[in-house]
C-alpha cells in the first residue's frame, strides 16, 4: 500500500461519469510495476553501501580488494540512476518550477500540462529510440569496461528499459490531464499533483516528521 | 602558396586540455588553416565538451562530429585488434620505432576491419610513449622486488605485473596521487615521463624505472570515413602531407617534455635501471606468457597472431634503420 | 542546416529554456528537450538525436557520481539513529547560558546533523519539531526561533556529506574530495557568524531569548556520548577519504553504514528501512535526471559554442575581477528567488565557470561562493523552501513571520559572503594544508 498516493474508496456519480475509475485501474495496474522496478533500485543503493564497506576492508585489512570495483559500480549506475524514474514522475518528485503552474487552476492549468507531457513524450521516444541503438551498437561492435571487460550492453538497454517505463507513465500521466482538461470540474485522478509550494513544504516536512512518529510508535509499542 | 577550395569546418572531440598528447593535431589544425587560407578549419574542442572519451567512436559512427582522438584501452570491446600494442615489454621503447610500428598495425586488416565497425578511419597515432613506474618505498631493484607490491597497471601490462607476484588495485588516476603519498598503493604505471608529471606523482614518490619498458597502450585520432570522403582530393592530400610533419612535432613534444621532467626526477627520486640480463629475465617470466595468453584468446576473432608477429617484425625492422 | 548562426541558434535556445521552465515542464525535460532541438538544428537529425540518445548513460555512468546515493542515504537513514534530539540537547547544555542560548543551541545542533545530512530542508524540518517546542516554552520570540531554525538548516549543504557540492565538482572537473573539504570550514564560519548575530540580536533585545542557567558540568560532559554518532561518521567520512583508505563513493558507503547500524540499534525496522532505501531511490533518479538533462542542453550549448563567447564577452568587460564577481553573485541572488539550487547549479556553471576562470578565480573557492549563494536562496522570499518548510511545521507560524526571523541570518549570510571574498583563504587553506 502506498501511503503517497491517495485512491478514493467510493467513487462519486461525478468522477465514474469521467471516466474516473477506468484511469485509476490504469494506474492501479501500472504503479505496481514502476513501485518494483524502483525497489530494485533501492536494493542496488544497499549493495553499494555493502560491497563499499567490502572493499575498504578487503583492501585495508586483507590487502585484497575486489577486482573489477569499479567497472562493477559503474554498470549497476543504470540500475540505481534511473530504474525509479517513473516511480520519481508519479510521485512528483523531478523538480520543476511552480511560480506560474501554481497560481493556475482549471483549463488553462491542464492545458499547460498536457503541453509538458507531450514535450516530455516526445524527448524520452527519442532518448528511448536512440538510447536502444546506443545499446545495439555496444551489443553489435563490441563495448566493454577498463579493468574486469564486462560487456557495456545490459546496462545500455538497461537505461533505455528505464525510459520505457517513464514513457508509459507520462501517457498516463497524459490521459488522467486530458479527461481533466475535458471535465475540469472533476477531482485529479492518479496525476502528480501540481504541489504549490507549500503545499510541497508540508510533505517534505510530514516526510522527516512521519518518519520520527513512526518510530516513537514502534518505541512505545514495543515497551 | 594557397591550396584552394570550398569551405569545410570540422569538429575534433578530445577530452582533458591542450598537452604534449595533442600536440600533433594541434599542428595539423593549424597547418591545414593556414594552407587553405582559413577555408578549411579543424576545431579541436577539448574537456569531453562534444562526447565522453570512451564514447568517441559512437559520435563518429554516429557523425556526430568529423574527428575524434581515442584511447583503445578505454573501450577494449570497440577496437580488440589494437589492444596487441597494449602487450607488455613490446620492444616500443624508441618513438621513431614506435611510429613505424603503429603505421603497420593500424594497417592491418583487423584493425581497420573493428574501425569500419564505427565507420572510422585511422588518421595518426598519438605515439604515446612507454608506460614505467614511479612508486615509493624501496625501489625494485631486482625482480624478486616486485613480488608483493601493490601496482597500478592495466591491460597486458597488468596481466604482467601479476605474473611478477604484484598485486594490482584499481582506482581512478587522479586518485593515485592520494593513494601513493598514504601508502595504500607502492606504485603506478603511466606513460612516461609524460604523464607522472602531470599527476604530480614525483611529489609522493622515492623511485622511478626508466628502461623497463613493461608496455603502452594506443591513442590516436580517427576520422568520420564519410566525411573524410566527402573533402575534395586536394584537401584530402593536404592531410596526407601533413602526417610526416606532425608526428615529427608530436615526438619532439614528448622530448621536450621529457627534457623538462627527468632532471626534476633524477634530482628528487632514485632511478632504477636494469641491467639487459634483468631484462631479458623479466620477459621470459611477463612477456611471451601473457602475448601467448592473448592470442589463445582473441585467435578466432580476428588473426591476433599475425598482428603480434607483424609488431614484432615491423619493430626489428624500423630499429635497423 | 539552418541558415542561423550557431551563436543566434544558442541564445534563441537559451530563451526557449527559460520559457519551458516557466511553463512548468520539469527540468530535466526542459533541457533534454532544447538541446535536442538545437543539436538537430545544428548537425542533423541523426547525428543530433544519436548523440542526444548516448548522453544519459555515458554521462551517468562515471564511478565519481555513485557517492552520490551513499550521501543521500546517510541523510535518510539519519533520521532513524536518534541523532537530532541528542545533538541538541548537548547543544543546550553547552551553549544555553549565553544571551540567545537556546538559539545558538539550535544553530550548533544544526551544524552537528549536517554533517550527517546533506538535504537543507529535511534538517530545517527535522529541527522545527526537536528545537522550536522548546525555544518557544523558553518564552522565545517565535521570529528568532523559526528563523534560526530555516537558516540553521542551510548549513547542510556547505558541511560534508553535500550533494550539491559533488555535483559542483563533476560539473567543473574538480577532485570530490577536495571540495568536500573545502565546504568545512566556511561552513563552521558561517555557523559562528550566525551565533554572533544572535549574541547581538539578543544583547539588544533580551526579551527575544533569555539565557538558560542551571545546567552543572556533570550536565555538560554527560550530554557528550550522544554526539558521538555524528563525530564518528565525520571521522569516518574524512580518515578514510584523507588517509586514502576509500574514495568518497567507499567512505559514503562506510558512513552509510555505521548510520545503518546505529539506526539498527534504535529500533529501525524493515519498513523504515525500505522506506529510507525507495525515498534514496528516488531522489538519487530526481538528481542524476538533472544531470543527464542539463548536460544534453550543455551539449547543445557546447556545439554552439556559447560557453567560449561568454567567457570572451566577461573578460572584455572593462571592470575589475572583483566588480564582476558581484554582478554574478547579483545575478545568482535573483535566479535563486526562483530556481532550486541543484537546477540553477547545473544550468550557469557551464557557462559562468570557464568565464569566472578567465577572470582568475580559485575553482574551490567559487564553488563554495556559488552553493553559499544557492542555500541562501532557500530562505529569501518570494520562494524560500526551508520558510516554508518551517511554517508547515508549526502551522502557528506563518510564513511571513519566519521570513522576517530569518531577515538577520541573512545579513549574517552576505557578511559570511563578504569574508569569503575578502579572505579566500578561509576555504582554500584546509585543502591546500590536508591535499598540498
Ligand atoms: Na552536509
Ligand atoms: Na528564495
Amino acid at each position: 500500500m502506498d501511503t503517497k498516493i491517495r485512491r478514493p474508496v467510493t467513487w462519486t456519480p461525478q468522477e465514474e461519469a469521467t471516466g474516473g475509475r477506468l484511469i485509476d485501474r490504469l494506474d492501479g495496474f501500472f504503479h505496481p510495476i514502476e513501485k518494483f522496478v524502483a525497489f530494485l533500485s533501492a536494493l542496488c543503493i544497499f549493495a553499494l553501501m555493502a560491497v563499499g564497506v567490502m572493499q575498504i576492508v578487503g583492501r585495508q585489512v586483507f590487502g585484497t580488494p575486489i577486482f573489477g570495483y569499479i567497472d562493477a559500480v559503474e554498470m549497476s549506475i543504470s540500475i540505481f540512476a534511473f530504474l525509479a524514474i517513473a516511480y520519481c514522475e508519479r510521485l512528483n518528485g523531478h523538480v520543476r518550477m511552480e511560480l506560474v503552474v501554481g497560481k493556475m487552476r482549471g483549463r488553462p492549468l491542464w492545458t499547460l500540462e498536457i503541453f509538458g507531457q507531450i514535450v516530455a513524450l516526445f524527448v524520452v521516444a527519442i532518448l528511448i529510440y536512440y538510447g536502444w541503438t546506443h545499446a545495439l551498437r555496444a551489443y553489435e561492435y563490441g563495448d566493454s569496461t577498463i579493468d574486469a571487460q564486462i560487456p557495456w550492453w545490459p546496462s545500455k538497454m538497461l537505461v533505455a528499459f528505464a525510459f520505457l517505463t517513464l514513457w508509459v507513465r507520462l501517457w498516463l500521466n497524459l490521459i488522467g490531464y486530458a479527461r481533466l482538461f475535458i471535465n475540469p470540474d472533476a477531482a485529479p485522478i492518479a496525476v502528480p499533483l501540481v504541489a504549490d509550494v507549500k503545499q510541497m513544504a508540508e510533505e517534505e516536512a510530514a516526510e522527516a516528521g512521519a518518519l520520527e512518529q513512526e518510530k516513537q510508535n514502534k518505541g512505545s509499542a514495543a515497551s | 602558396q594557397t591550396i584552394d577550395g570550398p569551405s569545410v569546418s570540422w569538429n575534433l572531440s578530445t577530452w582533458g586540455t591542450k598537452r604534449a598528447f595533442t600536440a600533433g593535431m594541434e599542428y595539423v589544425a593549424a597547418q591545414v588553416s593556414e594552407k587553405t587560407g582559413g577555408k578549411f578549419n579543424i576545431k579541436l574542442h577539448y574537456g569531453e565538451a562534444l562526447s565522453k572519451a570512451r564514447e568517441n567512436f559512437d559520435g563518429i559512427k554516429i557523425g556526430a562530429f568529423q574527428a575524434a582522438m581515442y584511447c583503445n584501452f578505454y573501450h577494449p570491446g570497440k577496437n580488440p585488434a589494437s589492444m596487441v600494442l597494449t602487450m607488455p615489454f613490446l620492444p616500443l621503447g624508441d618513438l621513431e620505432v614506435s611510429m613505424h610500428v603503429r603505421e603497420a598495425v593500424m594497417a592491418h586488416p583487423a584493425y581497420v576491419k573493428d574501425m569500419d565497425n564505427w565507420n572510422a578511419m585511422t588518421y595518426m597515432s598519438s605515439l604515446l610513449p612507454q608506460y614505467e613506474f614511479m612508486g615509493r618505498g624501496n625501489p625494485p631493484q631486482k625482480l624478486e622486488d616486485w613480488k608483493g607490491l601493490r601496482v597500478r597497471a592495466g591491460g597486458g601490462l597488468g596481466t604482467a605485473m601479476q605474473k611478477l607476484g604484484a598485486t594490482l588495485t584499481t582506482v581512478p588516476a587522479p586518485e593515485v596521487y592520494t593513494g601513493v603519498e598514504r601508502g595504500t598503493m607502492d606504485a603506478a604505471s603511466f606513460p612516461y615521463t609524460y604523464s607522472h608529471a602531470s599527476y604530480k606523482l614525483p611529489e609522493v614518490s622515492d623511485w622511478f624505472t626508466s628502461n623497463m619498458s613493461p608496455g603502452t597502450t594506443e591513442c590516436g585520432t580517427v576520422f568520420n570515413k564519410d566525411a573524410y570522403a566527402k573533402l575534395p582530393d586536394q584537401y584530402k592530400k593536404l592531410l596526407m602531407d601533413l602526417k610526416a610533419p606532425a608526428y615529427q612535432v608530436q615526438i619532439k613534444a614528448y622530448h621536450d617534455i621529457d627534457e623538462k621532467n627527468l632532471p626534476a626526477f633524477r634530482a628528487k627520486l632514485k632511478e632504477v635501471v636494469y641491467t639487459d640480463a634483468q631484462l631479458d629475465e623479466f620477459r621470459k617470466i611477463a612477456a611471451k606468457p601473457v602475448w601467448d595468453e592473448w592470442v589463445a584468446e582473441n585467435k578466432d576473432k580476428f588473426d591476433a597472431q599475425g598482428l603480434l608477429d607483424l609488431v614484432l617484425a615491423e619493430a626489428k625492422k624500423a630499429a635497423k634503420k | 542546416m539552418t541558415g542561423l548562426d550557431n551563436d543566434t541558434i544558442g541564445v534563441i535556445g537559451v530563451v526557449c529554456m527559460l520559457l519551458l521552465v516557466l511553463s512548468g515542464v520539469r527540468i530535466y525535460i526542459a533541457a533534454a528537450a532544447v538541446g535536442l532541438v538545437g543539436l538537430v538544428a545544428m548537425i542533423g537529425w541523426d547525428a543530433g538525436a544519436g548523440m542526444i540518445g548516448t548522453i544519459p548513460h555515458s554521462k551517468a555512468v562515471s564511478y565519481t557520481l555513485s557517492v552520490l546515493p551513499m550521501f543521500i542515504l546517510i541523510g535518510y537513514l539519519a533520521f532513524h539513529a536518534g541523532i537530532t534530539q541528542s545533538l541538541f540537547d548537548a547543544a543546550r547544555k553547552w551553549f544555553g547560558f549565553l544571551p540567545g542560548g537556546l538559539a545558538v543551541a539550535s544553530v550548533f545542533a544544526t551544524a552537528g546533523f549536517a554533517a550527517v545530512s546533506g538535504a537543507s530542508t529535511a534538517t530545517a524540518a527535522v529541527f522545527s519539531r526537536v528545537a522550536i517546542p522548546e525555544m518557544l516554552a523558553a518564552g522565545y520570540s517565535r521570529r528568532l526561533a523559526a528563523g534560526v531554525v530555516a537558516a540553521g538548516g542551510t548549513l547542510a549543504t556547505l558541511i560534508p556529506p553535500s550533494a550539491i557540492l559533488v555535483i559542483y565538482a563533476i560539473i567543473v572537473e574538480e577532485s570530490v574530495g577536495r571540495l568536500l573539504l573545502a565546504g568545512f570550514i566556511p561552513g563552521v564560519v558561517s555557523a559562528l557568524i550566525y551565533a554572533l548575530i544572535i549574541l547581538i540580536w539578543a544583547k539588544l533585545d533580551p526579551k527575544v531569548g533569555p539565557a538558560i542557567k542551571g545546567y552543572t558540568w556533570g550536565d555538560r560532559i554527560k550530554a557528550l556520548p550522544g554526539t558521538a554518532p555524528v563525530i564518528s561518521v565525520v571521522l569516518i567520512i574524512f580518515t578514510a577519504m584523507y588517509l586514502g583508505w576509500a574514495t568518497p563513493t567507499e567512505a559514503g558507503a562506510l558512513g552509510a553504514f555505521v548510520v545503518f547500524i546505529m539506526a539498527l540499534m534504535q529500533g529501525m525496522r524493515y519498513e523504515a528501512l525500505k522506506d529510507s532505501l525507495l525515498e534514496t531511490a528516488k531522489l538519487t533518479v530526481m538528481i542524476f535526471s538533472l544531470i543527464w538533462g542539463v548536460l544534453i542542453f550543455v551539449r547543445f550549448l557546447g556545439f554552439a559554442g556559447l560557453p567560449e563567447h561568454f567567457t570572451q564577452f566577461i573578460t572584455s568587460l572593462p571592470f575589475e575581477p572583483w566588480v564582476v564577481m558581484l554582478f554574478i553573485l547579483l545575478g545568482y541572488v535573483i535566479l535563486g528567488m526562483f530556481m532550486d539550487a541543484i537546477g540553477m547549479l547545473l544550468l550557469t556553471l557551464p557557462v559562468v565557470y570557464p568565464a569566472v576562470m578567465a577572470l582568475g578565480y580559485d575553482s574551490i573557492w567559487f564553488g563554495i561562493i556559488v552553493v553559499k549563494m544557492a542555500e541562501v536562496c532557500l530562505v529569501t522570499p518570494p520562494i524560500g523552501l526551508n520558510c516554508f518548510v518551517v511554517s508547515a511545521v508549526r502551522p502557528d507560524i506563518p510564513v511571513a513571520s519566519v521570513f522576517r526571523g530569518v531577515g538577520p541570518f541573512v545579513i549574517a549570510d552576505f557578511i559570511t559572503v563578504g569574508v569569503f571574498l575578502i579572505w579566500p583563504e578561509v576555504i582554500t587553506w584546509l585543502p591546500n594544508t590536508m591535499l598540498n
